[in-house]
């Protein structure tokens, strides 16, 4: 059971190659981390893999617990049990998360089977509090008018509700207070099971610190140039990513 | 008119009296209509409008259903007829004259005192319907107003509706109007003359072959606050043709207007609103905006806001933005697994929640 990446190649739609060949596995149970200097492709990695329609894969292939991911369209990857944590959570005005997120609960029930209202309230309530969330929330639209660190926090809330076997954190440190980072890691700490994975991605060590990965991976030029454990993240924090050219050279 | 038998003298005189007022009424309406000149395409209040088409087969039907008279004229039938004789239209004197010879029905409400309950008005079509509403609401009091209007297939609705607000009176009037079958029509022809209260005042439209709006709201004295929205989710053929003027008289007041459209499949959307500001009505704030979310490429949308502006010390804006769905929004609730139909009804009612909302607030 794990997510498989093989011989990843992709560009952005009509443009030049961002993917060069990745090749990844990260079983259940196990935390990854990427790191990689701007412009590397983590980013584009992780909607890649979600299926974002700015991008096309070019060759290779990805399983999710041995199923083909790229004949997936986006929401069946999604109850697949594939989670994105946007760099930018997307504002959807008008629509209240309270639906949104029983929208997709529902999506993932057998037809026919209607979610319970009751105790969807109260899970939502109850991780909301665990977020440090204010319950006003639920009644207000996906993100409008959400400060950075908001929208990033209901990303987590999402991740929380929907339960996923696969996370993927999209720089999800990146706006976040030193309070709001902890809140949002001990979030992420409390889902950790040996039936999840993440794929955290991030510039810096102090979320690293928080979520201690079991595997780190460097990505450069849109290939994984460099695999090892925490050890990797120390050194990148020291020396930056200079190593890389030196490698190069 | 056939009189009553074994009636008094005095009723007999009254029944006399408003007979020949009503044949009055109706001999000024025909004089009228045959003055009017019915709308055409060099008609610029017509304009995307296809009169040529529409407000000439609304008159052919009107006519052809011979809307009856009422037996005896309606207890409220002068106020009805005499506040719709002075009604604005924008482009449709000629349909409006054809109305007043025509209206057959009606309601006329004096709201004296607060209501709790939404107070309900409504019109059924099975051919053809012309029906007049007033609403006057005195001073101070709150109100709120649900007017329907049903429509069978291949019939019309031709309304109009006259609304008063006097000073410190608090309104909300929400319309709805929907046709069933491939064919209703329905025009509606509404003046808000506000005088100092709060008016809000909301349309929408389904299932409607053609529908079309005049709308124009007058704000008389300072501190009058009016709030006009719209919001639609056309789909097949449907041609919704909105026509709306924010009239600032006197200075000091406010009007905001926000109308909001989905189009989907063949569905065409005109808006064409004008805010006037006359001279001397300073410190007038008025706003205008038209948006409509494009679900298809054969949808059209026909958008012209407008601002007339004779006065000095005033904050007006006028906007209009048209487009299809944002893709981002729509990867966003697919990539939390809400398939492909139900996050485009999500992302399009939410678009359209943003006018309900406001009005409800």
């Amino acid at each position: 059971m794990s997510l498989v990446i093989k011989n990843l190649h992709a560009r952005v739609k009509d443009g030049a190659p961002i993917l060069n060949g990745i090749n990844l596995e990260i079983p259940r149970g196990e935390v990854h981390a990427i790191m990689g200097p701007n412009g590397s492709g983590k980013s584009t990695l992780s909607k890649v893999l979600c299926g974002h329609p700015d991008y096309e894969v070019t060759a290779g292939s990805a399983e999710l617990d041995g199923q083909d991911l790229f004949a997936m369209s986006v929401d069946e990857r999604s109850r697949a049990g594939l989670f994105l944590a946007f760099q930018y959570p997307v504002e959807v005005p008008g629509v209240t998360n309270a639906n949104f997120m029983r929208a997709a609960l529902q999506a993932r029930l057998p037809k026919g089977e209607e979610l319970d209202a009751v105790s969807f309230y109260k899970e939502l309530r109850s991780k909301m509090k665990q977020l440090g969330m204010d319950p006003k929330f639920t009644a207000r639209a996906v993100n409008e008018g959400f400060s950075g660190g908001e929208k990033k926090r209901n990303d987590i809330l999402q991740m929380m509700m929907l339960n996923p076997s696969y996370a993927i954190l999209d720089e999800t440190d990146s706006g976040l207070d030193v309070d709001a980072l902890r809140i949002v890691s001990d979030g992420v700490n409390a889902m950790r099971a040996p039936f999840r994975s993440f794929l955290v991605i991030t510039h810096y060590k102090r979320l690293l610190d928080y979520i201690h990965p079991d595997v780190v991976h460097v990505l450069y030029q849109g290939q994984i140039v460099r695999t090892a454990g925490f050890e990797l993240v120390d050194h990148i924090e020291q020396h930056g990513f200079d190593f890389l050219k030196t490698s190069e050279e | 008119m056939d009189s009553p038998q074994n009636i008094s003298m005095e009723e007999a005189f009254a029944l006399a009296e408003a007979e020949a007022k009503l044949s009055a009424a109706l001999l000024e309406s025909k004089e009228r209509f045959s003055k009017a000149t019915m709308p055409d395409r060099l008609n610029e209040d017509w304009r995307f409008g296809r009169p040529h088409v529409y407000a000439r087969e609304l008159a052919a039907r009107i006519t052809a259903a011979g809307q009856p008279r009422q037996a005896a004229p309606l207890e409220q039938d002068d106020d009805l007829r005499q506040t719709e004789m002075l009604m604005p239209t924008i482009g449709s004197d000629a349909l409006l004259a054809l109305h007043l010879e025509h209206f057959g029905t009606g309601e006329a409400h004096y709201i004296e005192e607060n209501t709790t309950t939404p107070l309900h008005v409504s019109y059924t079509a099975a051919t053809a319907l012309t029906p007049s509403t007033f609403i006057m609401v005195a001073p101070g009091i709150r109100a709120e107003v649900e007017i329907t209007y049903t429509c069978a297939d291949s019939s019309c609705i031709f309304a109009t509706c006259n609304i008063q607000v006097a000073e410190g009176a608090e309104l909300r009037v929400r319309v709805h109007a929907e046709g069933h079958g491939t064919d209703a029509r329905c025009m509606l022809i509404t003046n808000i003359q506000n005088m100092g209260g709060k008016v809000a005042h909301l349309t929408s439209y389904k299932s409607l072959r053609w529908a079309r709006e005049e709308t124009v709201a007058e704000t008389y004295t300072p501190d009058s606050e009016t709030r006009l929205f719209s919001a639609n989710h056309l789909i097949g053929e449907a041609v919704l043709d909105q026509h709306t003027k924010q009239i600032h008289h006197s200075g000091g007041a406010t009007s905001d207007l926000l109308y909001k459209n989905v189009l989907a499949d063949n569905a065409t959307a005109t808006f064409a609103g004008n805010i006037y500001v006359a001279p001397g009505a300073h410190h007038t704030d008025a706003y205008q905006s038209n948006r409509n979310l494009m679900l298809s490429e054969d949808a059209t949308v026909n958008s012209l806001p407008g601002l007339e502006i004779l006065a000095d010390k005033v904050r007006c804006s006028h906007g209009s933005a048209s487009g299809p769905m944002d893709e981002e929004q729509l990867f966003y609730l697919l990539s939390r697994g809400i398939p492909h139909y139900e996050a485009h009804q999500l992302i399009a009612s939410g678009f359209l929640d943003e006018a309900i909302e406001k009005f409800n607030n």
